[in-house]
């Protein structure tokens, strides 16, 4: 693991962060010193069992919590600073889609919080909604869309603001095996056009290993990271690699570290 | 989510809310801060009760037979109508003018009537089966409607029929549903005869015990009546709410729903829906002149549907009984409206503020919470002794009767936004202000055309009760009046003009509801 350090340009970095729950009687400790360092321009996914706190990694690098031990820095700021210059992007889970606004409306949102003239950034939204895919849906509401094309929108609302870091929290997890694969090769080429620092939150080796330059291991109680492991295939990666011995192996030794046998 | 759970809400913050509450009232009530003494200490009101106590069993009981029989009686109704309407769309269509009548009637506009034509305790039963029918009826059909589609198709798959579905799966899904409405529809009952009770004479029961000792100026009386007669409603509610509790483990609070289920549209013959939709109108009507046949009122007393419009139309007085008419509408309509506005308003400041301020909202919940059950129009005579009886109390009243349940359904509304729906502004920095114009109010829209639908009715019979009680205005003074006038045509017409108002302004919220909302793309709340 690369010793992390601070001010990392356009970069991602977390040292010695700490997080704990004061709940009713007991407090939870839902992060143990993490550290972790994302250069420029990387891709970085986190894979760990449910409630060992990966999501809540997310949450404070995006300045949504604020962590009681340790340091983050955003592209050399604050998270909420960063987030404040419109330097960062967010993708849920569940897409978090305001049903009353149309996909154009909901992809401008972010820029209405930065307070921004969406009618200056029309040529922007337009483009990115091309990149997703669903040009010709500029005004239809989300109700009106399949979850997979709800997620899309998501995304291109993560990137209205042309981050230059990116948080996806299982940014798929609500999709078929098959629209997945599909997004993910997706999601690879859209990160290599805008070169944004990308932190992933998954539940799936396979869609980390196929996306990341390096995959990062938690484990539960308390939520700690056990191991960072290295992607060494080449880009941009096909989806044939799905089905490379050498993918397999790498998947294996990542389910081992996962299932406890560090 | 602690702050979610709404037992622990009543337990910590809730209860020391209610404590400083009652201490602040006992100060002020012993210094006699409020309109020279009309709002007694708590230990005044005790005392009070104590001295009247040989006085309250035979009240109380007359109310609680009244309430119960009605209760039994209008589930029973609401029911069967349930079921039947579950089953049929047609019917449900059929007989949606009727249910909206049966939900926005203003009890006191039709107590009169009932105490015309009916005798002894059957006016206060009907009413208090009138305010019971609708809560139940609604539960029903949508508890039945909204069953496990999985499960009733597992039934089908082995070949089983409509019954067969509804007997297996569809009854047991239904039980929560209709027993969350009985929990509402309890001290909608308890209301609906002390409200017979103000509008019917008779002797006993706790309204006539409220009306009797309105012009002696005794506070402490009054308010005694009053925490009496609270205090049956919210232990209906309660132990509704702990039946619920132990039969299926439901501990949701919840609020009156004023959605009036709406029938799968299928295609059917153009005649057919024409037919439904004149059906619809007429029968309200029809069933109108069917009570006055069935029950053999000669037709001095009561006037049908036709002799409503004769008396204002084509008899000899009907030229004065239309300028008064008028008139009164003309005093009723804008307090109203006013107080309404003026309810809603509050109520959606407050809720909406619940996100900047969570804490303050939380230990308030509680207290609009327990409003829910408690008989607040019948409490206008207590509001007559602090505020007088002058335009201000009319418009206390109705800003009160709307203001509690227009809050629970907004506060609760608002607290459904889910959380990433509020992270995506705030990941970018977004600042509380913000994030409230751009998710929080618009998430609410839907909500608040739910209160404003619910309390429609509500605002209506606040302002008559203080118009009849107290100020001498309007519909419902019209009303108290022409009783004492023997004035029965003009006592039918404010009944039915009354009813007419009250429905008319609850179906023009539904479609703005409707057309607003669909532009939106979202849902109508329940």
């Amino acid at each position: 693991m690369p010793a992390p350090e601070q001010n990392l340009p356009d970069g991602i970095a977390l040292t010695g962060v700490g997080k704990t729950f004061r709940g009713r009687g007991r407090d939870v400790e839902a992060l143990r010193d993490i550290s972790l360092s994302c250069p420029a321009g990387s891709f970085t996914a986190i894979i760990g069992p449910s409630g060992c706190g990966k999501s809540t990694v997310m949450r404070l690098a995006s300045g949504l919590e604020e962590a009681d031990a340790g340091n983050i820095a955003i592209a050399g700021d604050m998270p909420l600073a960063a987030a404040r210059a419109g330097l960062t992007g967010v993708a849920f889970q569940d897409a978090a889609l305001l049903p009353w606004r149309s996909v154009r409306r909901n992809v401008e949102l972010p820029l209405q919080v930065l307070g921004r003239r969406p009618a200056d950034h029309a040529d922007d939204v337009e483009a990115l909604i091309r990149l997703v895919g669903l040009a010709g849906y500029e005004n239809a509401l989300p109700g009106e869309l399949s979850g997979g094309m709800r997620q899309r929108v998501a995304i291109a609302r993560a990137l209205v603001t042309r981050p230059r870091v990116l948080f996806m929290d299982e940014p798929f997890g609500a999709l078929d095996q098959i629209l997945r694969r599909l997004m993910n090769v997706e999601l690879q080429r859209i990160w290599a056009e805008t070169g944004a620092t990308t932190l992933l939150v998954t539940h799936g080796i396979d869609e980390a290993v196929f996306l990341a330059d390096r995959v990062v291991v938690m484990h539960a109680n308390p939520g700690r990271i056990v191991d960072v492991i290295e992607v060494p295939f080449a880009r941009p990666r096909d989806p044939a690699i799905f089905s490379h011995p050498a993918f397999h192996a790498l998947c294996d030794r990542i389910a081992e570290v996962l299932h406890g046998g560090a | 989510m602690a702050a979610r759970d709404p037992r622990h809400l009543f337990h910590r913050s809730g209860l020391r809310t209610a404590l400083a509450l009652l201490i602040l009232w006992e100060v002020i009530g012993q210094l006699d801060l409020v309109a020279g003494g009309a709002l007694p200490a708590p230990s005044a009101i005790l005392m009070r009760l104590w001295i009247d106590g040989a006085d309250y069993p035979r009240h109380v009981l007359a109310t609680l037979y009244a309430s119960a029989a009605g209760f039994v009686i209008g589930n029973l109704a609401g029911v069967l109508a349930g079921v039947i309407f579950a089953l049929s769309p047609a019917m449900l269509r059929l007989f949606r003018g009727v249910n909206i009548a049966v939900f926005a009637l203003p009890p006191i506009a039709i107590a009169p009537i009932l105490a015309l034509t009916l005798s002894g305790m059957a006016p206060r039963i009907t009413l208090a089966a009138l305010g019971v029918y609708f809560v139940t009826m609604s539960a029903t059909v949508i508890g039945l409607s909204q069953a496990d589609s999985r499960a009733t198709d597992l039934i089908r798959a082995y070949g089983g029929n409509r019954r067969q579905q509804l007997r297996l799966v569809s009854f047991r899904g239904a039980l929560p549903s209709i027993l969350a409405g009985l929990r509402i529809a309890a001290p909608n009952a308890v209301l609906g005869a002390i409200l017979a009770e103000f509008g019917g004479g008779g002797r006993w029961g706790l309204g006539a015990y409220l009306l009797g000792s309105l012009g002696r100026g005794e506070p402490e009386r009054l308010w005694g009546i009053g925490l009496i007669a609270t205090a049956i409603a919210g232990l209906s509610y309660a132990g509704f709410a702990l039946l619920a509790g132990r039969l299926i483990g439901a501990s949701r609070a919840v609020t009156m729903n004023a959605a009036l289920p709406d029938a799968p549209t299928e295609k059917e013959h153009p005649l057919l829906a024409v037919a439904l939709r004149a059906g619809m109108i007429a029968l309200p009507f029809a069933l109108w002149w069917m009570f006055i046949w069935g029950t053999g009122v000669p037709a001095l007393i009561a006037k049908t549907p036709l002799g409503v419009v004769d008396y204002l139309f084509f008899s000899p007085a009907s030229a004065s009984a239309r300028s008064r008419l008028l008139e009164a509408m003309g005093q009723t309509l804008p307090v109203t409206a006013l107080g309404m506005v003026a309810g809603l308003g509050f109520a959606f400041l407050l809720a909406i503020s619940s996100r900047l301020f969570p804490r303050a909202i939380r230990a308030f919940m509680p207290v609009a919470l327990v409003t829910q059950t408690m008989p607040l129009v019948a409490l206008t005579p207590l509001l007559v002794l602090v505020l007088g009886r002058g335009m201000s109390l009319t418009l206390w009243v109705t800003i009160s009767v709307t203001f509690f349940p227009a809050f629970v359904t907004l506060a609760q509304g608002i607290a459904l936004v889910p959380r990433s729906a509020q992270d995506v502004p705030r990941a970018y920095g977004a600042s509380a202000w913000t994030e409230m114009r751009l998710v929080t109010i618009p998430a609410s829209l839907p909500y608040l055309f739910a209160a404003t639908r619910l309390t429609v009715p509500r605002a209506l019979l606040g302002v008559m009760i203080a118009e009849w009680l107290a100020t001498g205005k309007g519909l419902g003074n019209l009303l108290n009046q022409s009783r004492g006038f023997m004035d029965y045509g003009m006592i039918w017409t404010v009944a039915a003009v009354s009813v007419l108002l009250s429905v008319v302004f609850y179906q023009l919220v539904v479609v703005a509801e409707r057309r607003v909302l669909r532009r939106l793309g979202m849902q109508t709340a329940e």
